[in-house]
């Protein structure tokens, strides 16, 4: 792991053991930790006693900055995002916060001009600004379509 | 950010739970060790999700207890420096606002709330711009920019910014 000072999220620093990681959209978590909430309901009359504070305000955030409710929704997101060969956090990022424009969404997450250049040519750079954005909006019209006809 | 990760944790399980139910007792006590827990490293611990392996145990010498080796997986909460994230606003003072995102506190310092944003004073305290457009008090909503985080063995701790392009409110309590 990169120590402290080197992390920096914008540049995709997050540590090899994160960067390897499954990274998850807060709709995700919401869908993963109702079923756990639910199972526990089950065995238990007070469910809330049983959590943990974490938990409770996990689970109260998630419900809150949920961008997509139907289950088969997150699914479509996340297929439709890993069409375009992000890093698992860019993919979160963005699946998270629903970024309109392309200015937004490079704002959001800095490093996919980056990376767009490097997987699309194989050096940094080379390929013209208006390609990468092109490519970007596309993307950024399939996740508003998902919400659209959600 | 939330992740999904493997982590592996050494259990010590007294000798009245050995037994047919072994399996259930050392991770029922996994869950109740770890869930809610953080660290520096792999942040807040929000849920395990399942059991990967259990090792062979090893008795301790003079005790009797075993120590096994658990592998799980779990959903953890780490935020980065350099994340955008959306946070819910939970207080405001003078010196600037704090706002929670899941279980992590952030603090944005009033140096990081853009220079048009005027602390207003009052029983409902809040930040608002010279023409009232855009306020922020408790319960708004606002996008977020981490900057710093200070880590300590049971909690980390963020600073914050939203003075950078496309952060700040998303939404106000009052309007809708």
């Amino acid at each position: 792991m990169s120590g402290e000072e080197e992390e920096n999220a914008a540049e995709l620093k997050i540590g090899d053991e994160f960067l390897k990681a499954k990274c998850l959209m807060n709709c995700e978590v919401a869908l993963i930790l109702e079923h756990k909430y639910e199972q526990l309901q089950k065995t238990s009359d007070d469910p809330m006693n049983q959590v943990s504070q974490v938990f409770e305000k996990s689970l109260q955030y998630v419900k809150r900055f949920s961008r997509y409710k139907n289950p088969d929704a997150v699914r479509q997101v996340r297929e439709i995002l890993s069409r375009y060969q992000l890093a698992e956090f860019e993919l979160c990022v963005l699946g998270n916060l629903c970024p309109e424009t392309v200015e937004e969404a490079i704002a959001m997450v800095p490093s996919i001009k980056y990376f767009y250049s490097i997987i699309k040519c194989g050096h940094p750079h080379t390929r013209g600004r208006a390609h990468d954005d092109e490519a970007i909006e596309k993307m950024l019209n399939d996740l508003s379509l998902i919400k659209k006809f959600e | 950010m939330f992740f999904h990760i493997v982590l592996e944790r050494n259990m010590q399980l007294h000798p009245r739970h050995f037994g047919r139910n072994l399996r259930e007792h050392l991770i029922s006590k996994l869950m109740k060790d770890v869930e809610g827990t953080c660290s520096g490293r792999h942040g807040f611990v929000v849920a395990i999700t399942g059991v990967e392996s259990i090792g062979k145990g090893l008795i301790r010498d003079g005790t009797g207890f075993v120590t096994f080796p658990v592998k799980y997986q779990c959903v953890v909460f780490r935020p980065f420096k350099g994340e955008i994230l959306e946070a819910v606003v939970t207080m405001v003072n003078k010196m600037g606002f704090f706002a929670e995102a899941g279980p992590v506190q952030i603090f944005v310092s009033n140096h990081l709330i853009p220079d048009d944003m005027e602390f207003q004073s009052g029983d409902m305290p809040n930040y608002t711009t010279s023409d009232g457009s855009v306020k922020i008090q408790k319960d708004s909503e606002v996008r977020l920019k981490i900057i710093g985080t200070r880590v300590d063995a049971t909690e980390i701790f963020c600073i914050g910014t939203i003075k950078d392009d496309f952060l700040g409110v998303i939404n106000d309590p009052t309007t809708i």
